[in-house]
């Protein structure tokens, strides 16, 4: 009798240990930044069927439960309560918002759980007046952020500028939590590197309940007459944006965007060539790694990934595996220890978590950035130099 | 404040106006006839903008052409949607009517997330859209003037219709009593049913319009419903031949604010949530 109570003592203790991990994740799926959301949810797929091909976690096949936060802060609020009571995670990944985050900062401290975030890029860094996600939560050891913060956003594209020989720069700014404290560390980083800031001005995103009617701010970009417009928007900005500067006959000799994506088909547009913009992954990017994902992604979704927040949602996923299985447990010190320390790899090459300005875990910073310009209906990586695909075309 | 943008503002105000009036008509329509504040205005208009780009991307159809295959599929599902629910609450209180028309809206915009995904679409290779002529220092968009002429075309189509035809005297009839319209022998369901199949064909060749400016998204709908809205209740509900005017005073007062106050686009949405607030008020106090 005592050796079958031992047998089945075991076979539960076994069962106990058996239980797959579970790692919830909030992306905006639906809403309008659904293009984003479902692009990490892609990316999310492909590390998820590449992990468990590779044997799982921790011995047994990882799972992933996916609620969709509407980048809404009160939907993103309601939805990781969700994942913390009902679904019992430990592992929190996803993100996007700047907004949806900084609601989601008071839930994050209650429950605790491992939080690794790839979006949430509002910092406050170089804004006195406005506490960001960074200042907020950059020092909780529980806290790893692997996008860049909005000042290494601006950071990337500051050597870039110095290259160009611009003389003055107008910047155009969506007037939410993205947009604001990016433009601010622009305005500071150009204004340190000498160059005039003609103009700045904020304007409703498309995303957020804007008409995409963008005359009235361009017709000042017009009167300011800088070298180059530098505008931090959503995709759906970049449309009316491109084609409206044209139609007004405004002509700065650059224009760059700062969007998170950009929209499916833009590239046909003829208002686009020249165009510059900002971009942690291109699927022709020629190192090794981007190549695999490129195809691995194909051959799962069937097209090349078009949002750089996949390749991030990926890289993401198998840091989370690694550490886990490097750790042989899912207790949190353990983990922790094994996120802070290791390395990881991604379509961007190899990476790890070091301390920013104010995060103790930073992923990715400015290095990760790539400029681009839309030429022939290509994007060409431009900048840096060791990494172009093509020259800059000189359009103006 | 620089003085010298202040002609760019008027004529992009105006030309600005053009689409929202074309929007509002349609909701006005609604409103004034049904009697149902349609929540889902929108999202037709949404479903316009995605038709225009599918048949782009499908068959290379300019999108001001696919305006002729948009309108009666617009006008198809509008009155689809009339038959199927709207008929059945017209007797219930408002708030299950908007609660109706709300949920008709959110499945529209996940079924365009199923079918389309999220990721804003362009209609790439549209030639126009970025041409502007240049009179007097002042540009004029071919896309805002052509959306202008259209709007203001089929504004006032719709106002002929209503005051000079069988279909609009029967209209203007039900809109001011159903029962008695009933009594003398209009068939008022099928009243309802076209007056609902062309607001939803306003709204989508709305969306068509937008579709070459934009980048349509399953959200797209939503800032033109609260302008509709805005210009619906500045013109009095109902009243469509107010419609037009109270569309100027929208877009123009946008237009102002964006280009003369630093910030001022971001300020876009305040400035018609004080029209919508200031309308209200002065009715309210003219009336007491």
């Amino acid at each position: 009798m005592k050796k079958l109570f031992a047998v089945l003592f075991a076979a539960a203790v076994g069962l106990a240990f058996a239980q797959p991990v579970t790692i919830g994740i909030l992306s905006p799926l639906t809403g309008g930044a659904a293009g984003t959301g479902q692009a990490q949810r892609a990316g999310f797929e492909l590390a998820l069927k590449e992990i468990n091909e590779a044997g799982g976690v921790l011995g047994q096949p990882l799972r992933i439960v996916i609620e969709d936060d509407r980048a809404d802060p009160a939907t993103a609020v309601a939805a990781f309560e969700k994942l913390m009571t009902e679904d019992g995670v430990e592992f929190i990944a996803g993100g996007f918002s700047s907004g949806a985050t900084l609601a989601l900062v008071e839930s994050f401290r209650t429950f605790q759980p491992i939080v690794s975030w790839i979006g949430g890029a509002s910092s406050g860094i170089g804004n006195d007046d406005f506490e960001g996600i960074e200042e907020l939560l950059g020092e909780e050891e529980w806290f790893f952020h692997i996008h860049p913060w909005d000042y290494q956003n601006v950071e990337a594209t500051f050597g870039f500028i110095r290259d160009l020989g611009v003389q003055s720069v107008a910047v155009l700014h969506e007037d939410g939590a993205f947009g604001t404290p990016g433009a601010a560390g622009l305005e500071a980083g150009v204004e340190a590197m000498g160059i005039d800031v003609a103009l700045r001005e904020a304007f409703t995103s498309t995303l957020t309940g804007g008409t995409g009617d963008f005359r009235a701010t361009l017709s000042k970009v017009g009167a300011a007459n800088p070298d180059m417009l530098y505008w931090i928007g959503y995709d759906s900005d970049a449309q009316p944006l491109s084609s409206q500067l044209k139609e007004l006959g405004v002509a700065p000799k650059y224009v760059f965007g700062a969007p998170p994506g950009w929209p499916t088909g833009i590239e046909q547009a003829p208002e686009m060539e020249c165009v510059m913009g900002l971009i942690g992954y291109l699927p022709n990017l020629p190192n090794p790694e981007a190549v695999a994902f490129a195809e691995a992604y194909r051959a799962m979704h069937g097209t090349y990934p078009d949002n750089y927040m996949a390749a991030l949602a990926y890289t993401q996923l198998w840091s989370y595996a690694d550490a886990i299985n490097a750790a042989g447990t899912t207790d949190q010190a353990a983990v922790i220890e094994k996120l802070k320390t290791m390395t990881f790899r991604s379509p961007m090459g190899e990476w790890s978590f070091k301390p920013s300005t104010i995060a103790k875990h930073q992923g990715f910073g400015a290095d990760m950035w790539l400029v681009f310009q839309f030429q022939n209906g290509v994007r060409e990586i431009v900048w840096p130099a060791d990494r172009a695909t093509a020259p800059l075309a000189a359009c103006r | 404040m620089d003085l010298t943008l202040l002609p760019q503002a008027l004529v992009s105000g105006v030309l600005a106006s053009g689409l929202y009036a074309l929007v509002a008509v349609g909701l006005a329509l609604a409103i004034g006839v049904i009697g149902i504040v349609n929540f889902a205005h929108g999202e037709f208009f949404m479903v316009g903008a995605f038709l225009a780009y599918q048949l782009f991307v499908s068959f290379g159809f300019d999108p001001l052409l696919s305006i002729l295959f948009v309108a009666p599929v617009l006008f198809v599902i509008g009155a689809a949607i009339y038959t199927s629910t709207i008929r059945f609450v017209l007797k219930a209180p408002e708030l299950n009517q908007m609660l109706l028309t709300f949920g008709i809206g959110i499945i529209l915009q996940n079924l365009a997330l199923m079918i389309w995904g999220g990721d804003p679409r362009s209609i790439g290779g549209v030639p126009y859209r970025a041409m502007g002529v240049q009179v007097g220092g002042v540009s004029v968009g071919l896309v805002p003037l052509g959306s202008f002429v259209i709007s203001v075309l089929l504004v006032g189509g719709l106002y002929l219709v209503l005051a000079r035809t069988p279909l609009g005297r029967a209209m203007r009839a039900v809109a001011q009593n159903r029962v008695g319209a009933g009594l003398v022998g209009l068939e008022v369901n099928r009243v309802y049913l076209v007056a609902f199949g062309l607001s939803a064909l306003l709204a989508g060749i709305g969306g068509v319009m937008i579709a070459v400016i934009q980048s349509p998204t399953p959200t797209v709908g939503l800032a033109y419903t609260l302008k509709a809205f805005a210009i619906v209740v500045l013109a009095g509900l109902g009243n469509v031949r107010g419609i037009v005017s109270a569309a100027i005073v929208v877009a123009l007062a946008e237009s102002l604010v964006a280009t003369l106050v630093p910030n001022g686009d971001a300020l876009r949405n305040a400035v018609f949530f004080a029209l919508i607030l200031g309308t209200l008020v002065y009715r309210s106090w003219r009336k007491a």
